[in-house]
């Protein structure tokens, strides 16, 4: 079996440098890049917007790959910065006693991964969110209404 | 299948974080993960982006990567990433990777007005060759030049510089790394006689207080950030300050913000400096047993070319400041000297020198540093009451003071790309050593890094232009002696002249005194100041550029050959990061389409040249050494002959594929059956990037820059090194006789590093006495005055312009711009200004605006909102956007000791597109 596809990985290799020997692509050097002008012109930025669904109505957006950390699907300009006083953000999502069940599917709750055990005096051993994941936005970043520039077969 | 896709990622999800912080998984996902990770391969790597080297564990299927994580096991992320670093992977992915080489051609031949047509790599050597021969045979070796990089494999980083430096006698090799730490080496080599810090990260764990200086550490060393934040949030007692020109990320987790005026920073410092006497805390136990006094001249000049004869009409004003300043008020304060007073800039040439000064003179310095002085200079917000901004900088005061407090300073871009940078890290030391608060766990200044391997190959394999191996230097005979034997090569090879640093090369472009230049790993007409200039000198001037990248950015539009290059994880590479941790991995997927490793090029580059077409007798203007004749290199190939070498041997067979290097053979088991394409390509069975390492290592082994052997960093338990690595022992804290093996035996500190340690002494004037003092084993605090900004905003350019990085994105965006979820979390670079500045010129958030300096103009979309927060009179816009070329308005003064550029401060207009 191996092979049969290493044959036909020459066989197509051969073509297609064949092919590229007859035809040499061409490229004017504006057209590279992701801005498709000239260096010395003066192209005029787009001004962009942030999605601006309201916190719940969001669609969850598709990770890039498994592991990847889920994208903010709703507006998040009104509980900026999070700081060491006020973390807007976990206001809903610091929910561990979600995990698992059904409101979890409408309000997704940090992981487990991101709490330490911590046992309180004489109580219950609490979950406290771990401070090396407090600034959310670190990883966690909202998406503007925009086009990829180009595109990305990962 | 049992379970849907939504389960398949929930529980892969899963088993991912939760590996991280080793929480037991449900049987049900434990199964699912094993499900869809089948035929997955993982292996360790190293982030591909910022300087503090974060681990990741890379999974492979079908020569492709699957997926990334954070390496649970790095002791520097413990299993995170930043939002760039889980797109690793992805980056190697977009569409128009460059795969086939392109050449500029009319009519079936180079032309350099012609358009980009693919050609063979046999094609696109024959002609670099050929254009190489011609500015070499014209202009000798400082005709030719290579841009290198801090993102260079250590193999890279050392292929590009022996190639250049043994091979073609050039020393004109320069990283963008310039852009990013020579202040910082500067610094180093001053005040310690030997490069990079003396802690590690762990000084976050062990710390009480931390302090920001120009570092925006949230959005550029995010992770490092993340553990100052849990650090913050889990000791109380814990204090972090940020200084920094305008309100940004870094400030929301700070208990003390501090907004300054450009450059003022020197003035603060030296506050500081004046209280530590005052208030009679000097650690003299330390000061006298470890330190000396030091200065050098203030009238050094800004790093500008000298002439203005390449100057527009608008540049012309503060080019003639490059030789002579009027000093405005607080300048003359600071210096001692009388406001208005025009001061001749007669050191520019040795802006480095320094003699030792007394204590007495030393106090006499810093007396002018008074609160009430410093901060009428130094408050960077007009909105903000002098009353408020003195208690600030009082707590700052009290907080390095503290004696029961521990100091770790931060530092980055404020501090290195500054026309002072050298003295303003010189200056951070003088406090912490004032203090005894350095080298210690917890305590010490810290300075860190932006590239991956700004330290680990830009530095330590030395691509700088005075640079050689393991801190050596060109311009000193004994260390091109040790290169010349370590390499055999013959004597009088190596060219004693420091080359051209990385903005000099195009300047050299621009007056045609270098007519060849390389770019690898990097993207210097997008990164490099005042760019107008360069683009212009690249595509009018009679010259050659190559350009090897992975995907086209502006260098590649202005190249006139592009090569395909091979991305981090399709090749054999080391990293070493901003802690001194060497960090290897293996290659984990085949280059698309012709690309081929940076490795593999040089090498096959090297293939194209004869020792007799190199080693001949060179000019060299300018050229002034010992045993030197002037202004040329000698003619070393009868040597060579015996010594064995023919002239007809290549330099690959003389510098690359030698007996030694031949002895490592491909395979290797420590592949663990990972593939080798550069070995491959090239036709070999030796392992190119192990014996390069080998043969670099060499260098370090025994001189205080000890590496481990190659296959110790591939070993499954390793997770990266901080060297020097001793008998198998890293070194977590430097200089301090319980951690650092290089220390003298019952000195408790040994500032042992051995450069520039012999000293003249003098006064605050000057030299008195010509005799040389020897202070080994010491550090040096040194005293350096405030001085102004070489441009200052006045009534028409009348804003500062700050530029910089964002956490999104990473350098001039050319990867990170490709993935879809990092492009759409910040699309365009912002003109972030004051919504005071913006009515006031009719601008309201999402207009277009025209930021114009003396230099250039280009357009940007108003925000007044958002992560940052801009004083009034200050605007800040981030370079990663080639549609927002940022760098065609900014200023290329540097530091005059470091050569570094200071994209913090050029004076600007803003104005209604």
């Amino acid at each position: 079996m191996k092979k049969v596809y290493v044959a036909l990985g020459a066989l197509l290799l051969a073509v297609t440098g064949f092919a590229l020997a007859q035809t040499q692509k061409v490229t004017k050097d504006a057209d590279l890049g992701l801005s498709k002008t000239s260096v010395f012109s003066d192209p005029t930025p787009e001004p962009f917007d942030y999605n601006d669904a309201f916190p719940g109505t969001g669609k969850v957006l598709p990770r890039a790959y498994p592991g990847a950390p889920p994208q903010v699907p709703h507006n998040i300009e009104a509980f900026q910065p999070v700081t060491s006083a006020n973390n807007a953000c976990l206001g809903c999502h610091d929910k561990p006693n979600t995990i698992g069940k059904k409101e979890a599917k409408t309000l997704p709750p940090i992981p487990l991964s991101h709490y330490s055990q911590v046992k309180a005096k004489g109580g219950k051993p609490e979950r406290k969110l771990s401070g090396a994941r407090f600034v959310c936005t670190q990883c966690h970043v909202p998406q503007a209404k925009v086009e990829p520039l180009v595109g990305n077969n990962f | 299948m049992g379970i849907t896709r939504r389960d398949f990622l929930k529980n892969s999800v899963a088993a991912a974080t939760a590996a991280t912080v080793g929480i037991p998984l449900g049987r049900f996902a434990q199964a699912a993960s094993q499900k869809l990770e089948q035929g997955w391969r993982w292996d360790k790597g190293v982030c591909r982006f910022c300087g503090v080297g974060c681990g990741i564990m890379i999974a492979t299927k079908n020569g492709k990567i699957v997926a990334t994580k954070g390496d649970p096991k790095s002791p520097v992320n413990r299993g995170l990433n930043c939002i760039k670093g889980y797109y690793n992977g992805k980056i190697l992915y977009a569409n128009d990777r460059l795969t086939r080489p392109l050449l500029r051609m009319k009519d079936g031949k180079f032309d350099k007005k012609g358009e980009f047509v693919t050609v063979s790599w046999q094609q696109a050597f024959d002609e670099m060759a050929r254009q190489f021969k011609r500015a070499y045979a014209e202009l000798g070796p400082a005709g030719v030049a290579i841009f290198g990089s801090g993102q260079y494999t250590i193999q890279e980083g050392y292929a590009a510089a022996k190639l250049m430096k043994a091979g073609f006698r050039s020393n004109n090799i320069d990283p963008n790394a310039r852009h990013c730490m020579a202040s910082a080496v500067a610094g180093f080599i001053q005040t310690f006689g030997i490069d990079e810090p003396a802690g590690n990260y762990d000084d976050i764990e062990q710390t009480d207080t931390i302090i920001a200086w120009g570092a925006n550490m949230a959005e550029m060393h995010p992770i490092l950030w993340s553990r100052v934040a849990d650090r913050r949030l889990s000791a109380k007692h814990v204090k972090i300050v940020n200084l920094s020109t305008f309100h940004n990320m870094t400030s929301n987790i700070a208990d003390i913000e501090i907004i300054i005026r450009p450059q003022t920073d020197l003035a603060i410092q030296n506050y500081i400096a004046r209280e530590i006497i005052k208030r009679n805390v000097v650690n003299w136990n330390f000061v006298n047993k470890h330190c000396v006094f030091a200065t050098g001249p203030y009238d050094i000049g800004y790093g500008l070319r000298g002439t203005d004869k390449f100057a527009n009409p608008a540049e012309k004003d503060i080019e003639a400041k490059e030789l002579q300043i009027e000093l405005d008020k607080y300048e003359a304060v600071a210096q001692g000297k009388k406001s208005g007073d025009i001061v001749k800039q007669r050191s520019r040439a040795g802006a480095g020198g320094h003699w030792l000064i007394s204590y007495d003179d030393f106090k006499k310095a810093v007396e002018p540093y008074t609160l009430d002085f410093v901060a009428e200079l130094a408050k960077g917000d007009p909105d903000e009451s002098l009353q408020q901004f003195q208690a600030k900088l009082k707590q700052l005061a009290d907080l390095y003071i503290a004696a029961d407090r521990k100091v770790v300073s931060f530092w980055t871009m404020g501090f290195n790309q500054h026309q002072r940078g050298t003295w303003v890290n010189e200056q951070v030391y003088m406090n912490h050593l004032l203090l005894g608060k350095q080298s210690q766990p917890g305590n010490g200044a810290f300075s860190l890094t932006g590239q991956p391997s700004a330290c680990g190959t830009a530095r330590e394999v030395g691509t700088f232009a005075h640079r050689l191996p393991a801190d050596m230097v060109v311009d000193n005979p004994q260390h091109r002696e040790i290169c010349e034997k370590a390499w055999k090569l013959p004597a009088k090879t190596l060219n004693p002249k420091i080359g051209s640093h990385i903005t000099k090369i195009m300047r050299d472009l621009e007056d045609r005194s270098v007519k060849w230049a390389w770019v690898q790993v990097c993207n210097p007409f997008q990164c490099t100041a005042n760019a107008n200039h360069w683009i212009k000198a690249a595509r009018e001037m009679d010259n050659f550029i190559v350009v090897s990248d992975a995907y086209p950015g502006i260098s590649a539009k202005v190249a006139d050959l592009i090569l395909p290059s091979a991305m981090i994880f399709e090749k054999w590479g080391g990293y070493g990061n901003a802690e001194r941790r060497t960090q290897l991995w293996r290659e984990q997927v085949p280059p698309p389409g012709e690309a081929r490793s940076d490795v593999w090029q040089v090498l096959e580059f090297s293939k194209r040249f004869k020792l007799k077409e190199v080693w001949g007798e060179g000019p060299l203007p300018g050229l002034l050494a010992d045993g030197f004749e002037d202004g040329k290199l000698p003619n070393v190939l009868a040597v060579a002959q015996q010594m064995g070498y023919s002239p007809d041997d290549t330099l690959y067979d003389v510098l690359f594929a030698t007996p030694a290097n031949k002895k490592f053979k491909w395979p290797d088991p420590v592949a663990k059956g990972y593939d080798n394409h550069t070995v491959a390509a090239l036709g070999e069975d030796w392992f190119v990037e192990k014996a390069l390492f080998e043969e670099y290592a060499q260098f370090g082994r025994g001189h205080m820059h000890d590496l481990a052997d190659f296959d110790v960093y591939l070993r499954d338990d390793v997770r990266g090194l901080k060297w020097p690595v001793v008998k198998g022992k890293e070194t977590h804290w430097r200089f301090n006789e319980k951690y650092d093996p290089y220390v003298k035996k019952g000195s408790g500190f040994d500032f042992y590093g051995p450069a520039a340690k012999s000293l003249p002494s003098g006064n605050l004037g000057g030299i008195t006495s010509k005799s040389r003092k020897s202070l080994a084993g010491r550090a040096k605090i040194f005293f350096r005055p405030y001085a102004a900004p070489v441009e200052v905003p006045d009534a028409n350019y009348n804003l500062w312009l700050i530029t910089g990085r964002v956490l999104e994105h990473w350098h001039s965006g050319t990867m990170t711009r490709r993935v879809e979820e990092l492009h759409r979390a910040m699309p365009t670079a912002l003109l972030y200004m004051n919504p005071e500045d913006a009515k006031s010129r009719g601008l309201r958030p999402k207009d277009v605006a025209w930021i114009e300096s003396r230099r250039g103009k280009i357009k940007a979309v108003v925000e007044t909102a958002g992560r940052n927060s801009m004083p009034r009179g200050a605007i800040f816009v981030p370079w990663f956007d080639e549609g927002v070329f940022i760098n065609r308005v900014t200023l290329d003064a540097t530091c005059p000791i470091s050569k570094q550029t200071d994209f913090k401060k050029c004076a600007v207009k803003v104005f209604k597109a």
